[in-house]
């Protein structure tokens, strides 16, 4: 029994084996495209070539062929059978099923590209990904070299300016001198922000996670501050919470450098009024507490547009800001990127004309009191154990060696200077020295090549310690060199105060 | 004017059809339209001085486990394996799928295109072609109308032996 309507989804057709039609069997399949005595070629390509092929007496199934009729393709299933005297034709309209098939494979396939389009776009992706860290390290490692190589001369400019104001001179050199210095400093803190940027960029960032005290670490700030504001107009007020943990694990130095650069910022936008600086606790419990620290001026402020930009590197919101207010635009940028390494989070509020909010939250892991760094600075020695002490110090570069020989001269020191690290070699083997002060790169012998040689020198100087004089100062060069036996490491740019007081340290041990 | 009947095979998305499209109606389209079963195509073309209509079968593409059915291949004169220069896993085992093709038409032989050329500089080509050891006849792009049709003389002249 046939249902209503089926003929139209086929067509049975004999025809000869040469391909003419004979008639048509049944159904109505595209019915007016197969005309007797017509060749079945026509409405059917395929079947050209293939029925003289076909074998006799033998049913072929061939699926998904494709018909014109009346400009609409139709999928169809055919069925032959071919025997001495005809060829039956068995057409099955299958198109909708090939339709779903279709979207199906069509699917199936344009994700198999798109899938590949996104494989190649990630190797792409990778290889830019991997050129820009390499293009990233080199400019890390390019500023870290030139910031080093600016450390020489900045430590002969600022080590010269330290000597010259303690000269009797004119009240006009006086001032000469003075700016001297400030310029000169501020270059330090220029060198300083771009190594530390550098460092940042290039993941050497390393935070160390002491027990330190945050109250503690503010009141340092404020006796800092104390001494060296002299601007009376604008004043500077220090607030920490008494609710906050005595003792929390981190970084005091970086914590120290994030309230020191906000607070610097904050005083060189605010001609008058005040800048305050608080820490306040937000929440905490056994193991953790999450602590604010907020500096607020009376400045100038800044519109939307300039606070939403105030984190990015070498970004000063008025053109003449850095003539005006010195520095390269690196203080906040730096600050931003300190706070993230402490898993912190840095907001900024402004209003133009009113003044500025910089809000820093940091989680802290807290710790029992018993471990506290209260006082994280070792005690000054009193004792001047530098007088008559015999000290060999070895720098290539002239200059910087005039400056620690006035230095030693002034502290009344027995020295020898000598300019590179064969001459210390030898004065070594010749005689023995207290102390030695070694310069890192030196022609002939660097500084760390010679400290190994302990045996060409042991007979006169075995327990002579050796201080590295350098300005590769970064955790891990200073690791390097305690590593190969220097006691100490005095980093450039120093001041006549830095390098008396850990001669003096190592001196008295 | 004889007829023959000849397929183009080959993995899906590698150009079948627009080799077809370009050769019989000078078209070409970026789009990708996954084929379907079985479209037959046809163009009379002269080898020598024999005048051929050549019954072009686009098979759709088949993935690596996939076989053209073999009633596909019944009454035909030859046949062309298609592959996309631009992707690796169109040509690896070259002998061995055009082994099989072999087995299931019973042909003796088969023609070799690499299609798409003009997604790979020359250098890029130069690479692709070195590491295939197979015999190459023709590499093609059906974008730039580029050889199409010497491949499908060769089809045809195939298709005569």
């Amino acid at each position: 029994m046939k249902s209503a309507g089926i003929e139209q989804y086929y067509i049975e057709i004999s025809c000869s084996n040469r391909g003419q039609i004979n008639s048509i069997l049944s159904g109505s399949f595209i019915r007016s495209e197969f005309e007797n005595a017509s060749s079945i070629f026509n409405p059917c390509p395929f079947l050209e070539g293939t029925l003289e092929a076909l074998a006799l007496n033998e049913a072929l199934l061939m699926e998904g062929m494709a018909i014109q009729a009346d400009g609409t393709e139709f999928f169809t299933d055919v069925e032959l059978y071919k025997s001495q005297k005809e060829t039956l034709v068995l057409i099955h309209n299958r198109s909708n099923v090939y339709h779903y098939v279709k979207e199906l494979n069509q699917g199936k396939n344009d994700l198999f590209f798109l899938k590949q389009e996104l494989d190649k776009k990630n190797t792409e992706l990778e290889k830019l990904r991997q050129m820009a860290d390499k293009a990233n390290k080199e400019k890390s490692r390019f500023l870290a070299m030139m910031s080093h190589e600016v450390r020489n001369p900045l430590n002969v400019i600022l080590g010269y300016t330290e000597l010259l104001s303690k000269e009797k001179v004119s009240r006009k050199l006086e001032g000469y001198i003075k700016n001297l210095t400030v310029s000169g400093r501020n270059l330090k803190v220029i060198v300083d922000d771009i190594l530390d940027l550098s460092r940042v960029e290039a993941g050497k960032l390393e935070l160390s996670n002491d027990p330190i005290s945050l109250s503690s670490v503010l009141k340092q700030i404020e006796e800092n501050y104390r001494s060296s504001h002299k601007d009376q107009k604008v004043e500077l007020i220090f607030n920490s919470s008494k609710s906050l943990p005595k003792i929390v694990l981190g970084d005091d130095v970086r914590i120290y450098q994030v309230i020191t650069n906000l607070l610097n910022n904050s005083i060189k936008f605010t001609p008058q009024g005040s800048v305050s600086t608080s820490i306040d606790l937000i929440s905490s419990d056994e193991k953790e507490a999450t602590v604010s620290f907020k500096v607020s001026d009376t400045g100038r402020g800044m519109t939307a547009d300039q606070a939403a930009t105030v984190f990015e590197e070498y970004k000063q919101n008025e053109l003449n800001d850095n003539r005006i207010h010195k520095g390269a635009g690196l203080g906040l940028a730096i600050v931003k990127r300190l706070v993230s390494a402490m898993d912190g989070e840095i907001y900024v509020s402004s209003e133009l004309g009113v003044g500025t909010t910089f809000t820093i939250q940091i989680s802290f892991k807290t710790v029992i009191e018993a471990s506290s760094k209260e006082n994280p600075k070792e005690p000054v020695l009193q004792e001047n154990h530098i007088k008559g002490a015999k000290i060999l110090v070895a720098d290539d570069n002239y200059l910087n060696r005039s400056i620690v020989e006035h230095i030693l001269k002034r502290e009344e020191a027995d020295f020898l200077l000598v300019k590179d690290g064969v001459e210390a070699l030898d004065a070594l083997k010749a005689e023995q020295f207290d102390i030695v002060l070694l310069d890192i790169n030196m022609p002939n012998l660097s500084g760390e090549d010679l400290i190994k040689q302990k045996e060409a020198y042991e007979k006169e100087n075995a327990n002579t310690p050796f201080i590295a004089l350098t300005g590769n100062s970064s955790k891990q060069d200073i690791k390097g060199y305690l590593e190969v036996g220097f006691v100490d490491v005095i980093p450039k740019p120093f001041s006549s105060a830095q390098l008396v007081g850990i001669l003096n340290t190592n001196l008295g041990h | 004017m004889i007829a023959k009947k000849v397929l183009l095979v080959g993995n899906f998305g590698v150009g079948k059809t627009s080799l077809i499209r370009r050769f019989v109606l000078n078209e070409f389209s970026e789009d990708y339209i996954s084929t379907i079963g079985v479209r037959v195509s046809s163009k009379i073309l002269k080898v020598d001085s024999t005048e051929i209509k050549l019954l072009i079968w686009d098979v759709a593409g088949t993935s690596d486990d996939e076989k053209v059915p073999k009633a596909y291949f019944m009454g035909s004169s030859a046949a062309m394996y298609v592959f996309d220069l631009s992707r690796q896993e169109t040509y690896t085992n070259l002998e061995e799928r055009l082994a099989l093709v072999k087995q299931l038409s019973g042909l003796k032989e088969i023609t070799l295109v690499g299609n798409k050329k003009d997604l790979l500089t020359e250098d890029e080509l130069a690479v692709v072609l070195q590491s295939i050891s197979t015999h190459i006849d023709l590499v093609t792009s059906a974008k730039e109308d580029d050889n199409v049709e010497d491949a499908f003389l060769a089809l045809a002249k195939q298709s005569l032996n």
